[in-house]
């Protein structure tokens, strides 16, 4: 079964469609990247998967997404996040609340634990999986403002890992960090994608190549190609992937 | 999930009922006046705007020395309160990292919010008491005191506003800096200006605090010179209510629906034409 | 230089308003002097008016002074969840056609002359607060110390109170609210895909912006603690010191306006009316410069 699936999927800006027609398989635990150039609408198409999409007043979808065979459409929003994580371009951990209260966020309002003690492993768990239990274990009562911008896009990793969802989803999750972080959270994603499915927004298709599994190939809205990582990058069927990789559009 | 749901209903039905209380009071007033003072207006007719005051428990009259006052202190303040305030906002706009430009900005700030009762005590305390009586100088003076704040935080704001190049732009014709600052970026600003002066205006001219020592109020007498006692519309509201005559108390009604009116005349043309206002 | 010149010749002018500032200093100090002389802090610690033409002139404003605190708390107390949830409502629940419509309603509060908030009070709020809070409440509930003052002309601590929240709400909301409505996407996208409900993510986002809130308190209790005209003609202008709610009492602003009128003919009153004008000056100053500082530190932290 596939993780997520969008069928003839559209979506508008107020009068301008951003996404015209797709239609994507995203299988089970694997890394799969959505590349393309700036402005193509990846972050949008994202954005459908967990409906996020709703909070903008503009937006309008048509067409389906399904989360593990059942419409998004059909389950409460709510609950649809609660399946998915979703980490941001923008480390976004909330400044005013402590490295804990950050990662237990998403857990204690969907009461997905019964004690404080249940808690404390969650969380614990969350940032261990997320590389970042040594850095912080000692000050876990200290405002996440204080952590570097690195440790704060993991803390943000760990924040949704702790939710335990089926899915990933990373909006160019190294597009504001340093080499050395995006080192460390690529290798993250290496070894998550064996236990769940990552969708990973990047515009950068090394990034796309030295992470993802699969590939799809995204420009202007439509569906170019989409295949295995390896087949995509060494013999793309498409000319417009063929200029994206090479360089030759921006 | 039911009780999120359900704190998530509450709280919906919560913030809605708190809009509503916020902003019935608005209604219930404009209400109140216009109910209560239209019939009044009806029955004073022109005479009511024009006349002087009737007698405890005996008729209208009419408010005429208060409608004169208030146009005749609103004018005064300005003239003695606009020049000030404007180039005050110039200054804290041309030199904001000087010492006195911030301590100036900051200083504004903390004026506009301060009581005008205690401004119209000082104005009393260095003109009405030296000259003896109430006086409309006085007065306007009190009022220049309140409007001068928000004049000023208005043209900083105006001026601040333009964008860089124009500066530039004027400078580099190797025009000097007054010309740049008055001919070029004022007019420039004309409207960020002209809105805060019409709010100074439209504040100043609901003001009764500032005026309760200064201006003295008239009941009869419509300018009786700028060192003498004059009237304001405020002024009289407040006094007649607290006359426990009945006709009085309509009176201060009718007063009241013309204050209101001009202010809504001058502020809701005013506050519909611009994105948000400073108050 | 010519930029020198310029700004020599501004300098003057730009002056003025530290000129009138310091000046008004110096005229409350001094013109307190001879009450202070007289009575030294009594003038704040006591509650009692001796207003007399012969003999021991002796005044204590401590009736005001508790007064206006009084009232300017009940007025913040009520004006905090109401301006914290009309900011909320209208930048997340509100329709986009009656956004702008609740805004200006809210600035036309926020500027209409405090007097027609004063003749409302007065002829038509205090009748209905009277009518249908005091009077069930002090039936019912005397026993409470809060309701335990016969309300029987309805002016007092409470309409007071009322009608400051009234009055300085749509001020507190406008900067809540600009608050708000300033919090990077970033924040909201975040709580929101955490899968938690708006009511959720809006506590989130309201701890967030907590100095703002506490700033727009701190403004508005200012705004409360200064306000004179509309406050005198419902507080009832007695020298009580009393905890209920229904009975009437005096503030510093309504104490000046009521009593001036005829300071002139004791020696001392008009020092003892300055000496509470300057109480009110440095309060306000104190509650005003806080609240500034809060707004200002916080802008600079982001």
């Amino acid at each position: 079964m596939n993780a997520i699936e969008t069928v003839n999927l559209r979506i508008w800006y107020g009068n301008n469609e951003v996404i015209k027609g797709i239609n994507l398989a995203i299988p089970e635990k694997v890394c799969f990247a959505i590349m393309g150039p700036s402005g193509c609408g990846k972050s949008t198409l994202l954005r459908a998967f967990n409906r996020l999409l709703e909070l903008n007043e503009i937006a309008r979808v048509e067409g389906d997404v399904k989360l593990f065979g059942r419409s998004v459409y059909e389950m409460d929003a709510v609950e649809v996040r609660r399946q998915i994580g979703m980490v941001f371009q923008i480390p976004n951990p909330f400044p005013h609340l402590s490295i804990y209260d950050n990662v237990a966020l998403g857990v204690k309002y969907n009461k997905l634990v019964e004690s404080k003690k249940k808690l404390d492993e969650i969380v614990e768990w969350a940032l261990k999986k997320a590389a970042l239990w040594d850095d912080v274990k000692d000050r876990l009562k200290d405002k996440a403002s204080e952590l570097s911008g690195g440790q704060m896009q993991r803390l943000c990793i760990a924040r949704a890992l702790a939710m335990r969802p089926k899915v990933l989803l990373m909006d160019e999750p190294t597009a504001n960090l340093d080499p050395i972080s995006t080192r460390k959270i690529e290798e993250l994603i290496y070894e998550l994608k064996e236990e769940l499915t990552i969708v990973i927004v990047t515009h950068s298709p090394a990034q796309a190549a030295r992470v993802s599994d699969y590939v799809a190939f995204l420009y202007m809205g439509k569906l170019v190609e989409v295949g295995k990582t390896e087949d995509v990058f060494e013999n793309p069927k498409e000319k417009l992937t063929e200029e994206y990789l090479t360089g030759r559009m921006g | 999930m039911l009780v999120r749901k359900i704190k998530e209903k509450l709280f919906l039905v919560a913030i809605s009922v708190a809009t509503f209380l916020t902003i019935l009071p608005l209604f219930h007033i404009l209400f109140s006046v216009i109910a209560n003072g239209l019939p009044v207006l009806i029955r004073g007719g022109m005479e009511f705007v024009i006349g002087t005051l009737a007698p405890p428990d005996s008729g209208l009259g009419g408010i005429g020395p208060a409608i004169v006052g208030s146009f005749v202190l609103t004018f005064l303040a300005s003239l003695m309160g606009l020049p000030i305030a404007v180039l005050t906002g110039v200054y804290a706009a041309e030199y904001p990292n000087s010492l006195i430009g911030r301590a100036v900005k900051t200083l504004l700030l903390i004026m506009m919010e301060f009581p005008t009762i205690l401004v119209g005590l000082f104005v009393m305390n260095i003109l009405v008491l030296p000259m003896g009586r109430y006086s409309a100088i006085a007065g306007a003076f009190a009022l220049a005191i309140v409007m001068m704040p928000y004049v000023a935080v208005y043209t900083e704001q105006a001026l601040r506003e333009i964008p860089f190049v124009y500066r530039e732009g004027a400078f580099a014709l190797g025009l000097k800096r007054a010309v740049v600052v008055f001919r070029i970026m004022m007019g420039m600003a004309r409207k960020g200006m002209i809105t805060g002066i019409l709010i100074g205006i439209a504040k100043v001219a609901g003001e009764t605090a500032p005026l309760l020592f200064t201006a003295g109020g008239s009941a009869r007498i419509y300018f009786a010179g700028l060192d003498q006692p004059i009237g304001a519309i405020p002024l009289l509201i407040y006094t007649l209510v607290q006359q426990p005559y009945e006709n009085y108390h309509q009176i201060a009604w009718g007063a009241s629906l013309v204050l209101m009116l001009i202010f809504l005349a001058i502020f809701l043309p005013l506050r519909l034409s611009i994105k948000e206002v400073k108050l | 230089m010519t930029a020198d010149k310029f700004k020599l010749s501004l300098l003057p002018i730009a002056s003025t308003v530290f000129g009138i500032f310091i000046l008004m200093l110096i005229v409350f100090f001094s013109a307190s002097l001879p009450i202070f002389q007289k009575e030294g802090l009594a003038i704040y610690t006591t509650n009692v008016w001796n207003a007399v033409e012969e003999g021991e002139e002796f005044y204590g404003i401590l009736s005001a002074i508790y007064g206006s605190v009084y009232t300017s708390v009940i007025a913040i107390l009520i004006a905090l969840p109401l301006s914290i949830s009309f900011a909320v409502f209208v930048i997340d629940y509100a329709p986009k056609k009656l956004k702008e419509p609740l805004i200006v309603a809210t600035d036309i509060m926020a500027g209409l002359p405090t007097i027609l908030y004063g003749i409302w009070g007065a002829f038509v709020l205090v009748p209905i607060l009277r009518d249908y809070v005091m009077k069930p409440l002090y039936e019912h509930l005397s026993f409470i110390p809060l309701f335990s003052y016969p309300p029987i002309t309805g002016y007092s601590y409470l309409s007071a109170g009322v009608l400051l929240a009234i009055m300085v709400t749509p001020f507190a909301s406008a900067i809540i609210r600009e608050a708000y409505r300033m919090i990077p996407n970033a924040y909201r996208e975040g709580a929101y895909a955490l899968g938690l409900t708006r009511y959720e993510a809006t506590k989130i986002l309201l701890g967030y912006i907590k100095p703002a809130i506490l700033a727009g308190i701190l403004l508005a209790f200012g705004r409360a603690i200064g306000e004179t005209v509309a406050v005198s003609l419902v507080v009832g202008n007695t020298f009580n010191i009393h905890l209920s709610l229904f009975a009437p009492g005096y503030t510093i602003s309504s104490l000046i306006a009521n009593q001036f009128g005829n300071a002139f003919i004791y020696e001392y009153m008009p020092s003892a009316l300055f000496a509470s004008g300057l109480a009110l000056f440095l309060i306000g100053l104190v509650v005003n410069v806080a609240g500034l500082l809060v707004l200002r530190r916080w802008r600079y932290a982001r």
